[in-house]
């Protein structure tokens, strides 16, 4: 069994040589060591942090932005990353999320869902999220009262969540606590806590990864012990910022930064807008089925809820994006609005004497925007490293797509003469608020090296042996959460990375 | 008294207990000045609270060119069977933001406007 070293304990100017050197301990890092795990290659998982949360540590992270949370929230510094504070939901991207679309620039992923189908089993086993049940009919329908709300023909259906649990009532996992015996156990992976991971050292003509430089953080508030790693092989998987900054910061070789000739670095973040209070949805017959307004544990171990989804035909004849949108809470209906219930169903023919209305919420899907950039600054960290700012910003198309997914519902409930739909953000500034917190498309993944950082394999074009993992490499995003779909991908990089390190 | 003056009393007596009668009943369904849009209006069971959402979409709102719609809309069926129709071809309006049948809309303004 190995054990978490602690970076601060090297002797001075250590000079670690793994064949693969993991720069982040977050889940997709984690991910990637488990997989590894198994093999004879000497594996090295830098962690920034420790195994709690060190605001020391956190600060590391701070920024500048724009339109946006604070750098600094919304992301943790401590292994398990993201996973410490995330809200255990999961739901694999639809075919639809991986396509080239004709009428959206910059869309679509080198491969299909195809590629990640076979990964998807082992990740929903890894975020322990039950049985893989998503979309099968009935299931939530047969373990609890109520059924799902009739839609008829239309734009969208009733899809689901499944949800993370790591035991008892700890929900959802947390990668670093949950997983942390296992890395112990892994007699080739070696996790390095307090290692923060300062530049990306290239070979002169650029080809390949030398050397990282290594710091930690000192007592004095500056850098503390150094320690330089030599792998034969780095995979970048510290976070949709994190992955940028580090590229851009590595710039003595590549003066734009590692892998940035083309421009690209840091710019196409995306986040998933989570607005709350979009809609006042009605339901005539009276309360929803609980599975809607809350999770529902299946028989099975399954936590499940239901949510509104635009179909895949819908997205492509109304060229609108992906969108999840859930039933929050019960809400009363002013005078305008039970004028509009009575009005509307007395002209169906439809009793509506025990409607009850509920607020909606909803995770949406931005449009690529290379506009929408994280860029270095020259105000540097304790450890010297330039912090980013970013530039945030939404199209008014990315809430008039949302606005037409929602007019569909309205549509659909009325047709299926089972409710009706309120929307009540009326502007893009209402949906600047809230966050999903998914920091994606940095890094985005194209074949062609013009139009993305890293390949098909998440290999840094150009760069014979970095790769980077997580979702800044997403060069679309879906609105399904990102944490199962990145561990999918990391999984199969870790097939990949199997065949070329062999 | 005389039978004329009897009569006259008959008939004032009736029209008393008539109106009487018809305020009445206004308890239980709303008696409204004739429109030229009752033709339409009749449709609407309760055409306080359609006068109630109609009041929400904002002028300009050209009555006589609606009425004409709606009357070509409602020719030979139904009000839900116009309803169902506006549905099925997608023609939906927003009024405060709930999203509507576009026949229901146009009765709630008529309401709204007589």
């Amino acid at each position: 069994m190995s054990t978490f070293l602690d970076a601060r304990a090297l002797p001075a100017d250590t000079v670690l040589e793994p064949d693969l050197a993991i720069i982040g301990g977050g889940p997709a890092g984690i991910t990637l060591a488990l997989t590894l795990a198994s093999t004879k290659l000497k594996v090295l998982l830098l962690e920034s942090g420790g195994t709690s949360f060190d605001p020391r540590v956190q600060h590391l992270y701070a920024g500048e932005e724009s339109g946006y949370v604070a750098l600094d929230v919304g992301r943790l510094r401590t292994l398990g990353g993201g996973t410490n504070h995330w809200g255990g939901w999961c739901r694999p991207m639809d075919e639809i999320d991986f396509e080239a679309k004709p009428w959206l620039p910059y869309s679509g992923w080198p491969f299909t869902r195809k590629a990640l189908a076979p990964y998807y089993p082992r990740a929903q086993a890894l975020v322990e999220a039950g049985p893989w049940i998503y979309d099968q009919k009935g299931a939530a329908e047969n373990a609890s009262e109520g059924s799902v709300l009739p839609l008829g023909e239309g734009g969208l259906y009733t899809s689901w969540f499944q949800f993370s649990k790591m035991r008892g009532d700890v929900l959802p996992t947390q990668f670093g606590k949950r997983y942390e015996a296992d890395l112990k156990r892994a007699a080739n992976v070696t996790p390095l806590m307090q290692a923060n991971i300062t530049a990306i050292r290239l070979s002169p003509d650029a080809r390949r990864v030398e050397r990282l430089d290594g710091a930690t953080l000192g007592s004095n508030g500056g850098a503390g012990k150094r320690f330089t790693v030599k792998p034969r092989l780095v995979v970048l998987a510290a976070g949709g910022m994190e992955n940028a900054r580090l590229l851009l910061a590595s710039n003595d070789v590549m003066k734009s930064g590692v892998g940035n000739q083309n421009d690209l670095v840091g710019r196409f973040f995306a986040d998933n807008p989570v607005p709350r209070d979009v809609a006042t949805l009605v339901s005539f017959a009276g309360p929803l089925a609980p599975f809607y307004g809350s999770t529902q544990t299946l028989d099975d171990g399954a936590i499940m809820r239901a949510t509104f989804a635009p179909t895949e035909a819908f997205c492509r004849q109304k060229q609108v994006l992906g969108s999840l949108s859930t039933v929050e809470q019960p809400v009363d209906l002013d005078e305008t609005g039970k004028a509009a219930v009575i009005t509307t169903a007395l002209a169906l023919g439809v009793d509506a004497s025990n409607a009850k209305a509920y607020s909606l919420g909803c995770g949406i899907e931005l449009a690529p925007d290379p506009g929408r950039r994280l860029v270095l600054t020259d105000d540097k960290d304790a450890l010297g490293l330039p912090r980013l700012k970013l530039n945030m910003r939404i199209a008014e198309e990315d809430f008039t797509r949302y606005h037409r997914t929602l007019r569909e519902l309205g549509r659909q409930l009325l047709a299926s003469h089972t409710g009706m739909l309120r929307i009540e953000k009326r502007s893009r500034g209402d949906w600047l608020k809230e966050w999903g917190h998914h920091h994606l498309g940095t890094t985005r993944m194209h074949a062609d090296p013009k139009q993305g950082v890293v390949d098909a394999d998440g290999l840094v074009h150009g760069i014979s042996n970095l790769y980077v993992a997580g979702s800044s490499v997403f060069p679309s995003y879906s609105a399904s959460n990102p944490t199962l779909n990145l561990i999918a991908l990391t999984l199969r990089l870790g097939d990949h990375l199997k065949k070329v390190m062999a | 008294m005389r039978r004329r003056d009897v009569a006259a009393a008959i008939v004032a007596a009736g029209a008393a207990v008539t109106a009487g009668v018809y305020r009445f009943t206004d308890l239980f369904v709303k008696h409204y000045p004739p429109t030229p849009y009752d033709d339409l209006l009749v449709r609407l069971t309760d055409r306080e609270q359609a006068a109630r959402l109609g009041a929400k979409v904002p002028d300009p709102f050209d009555l006589t060119t609606q009425a004409a719609r709606l009357r070509s809309g409602l020719h030979n069926r139904d009000l839900a069977a116009a309803v169902n129709a506006d549905l099925a071809a997608g023609h939906m309006v927003e009024v405060a933001g709930w999203v509507l049948p576009e026949t229901v809309v146009l009765l709630s303004v008529l309401a709204s406007r007589v």
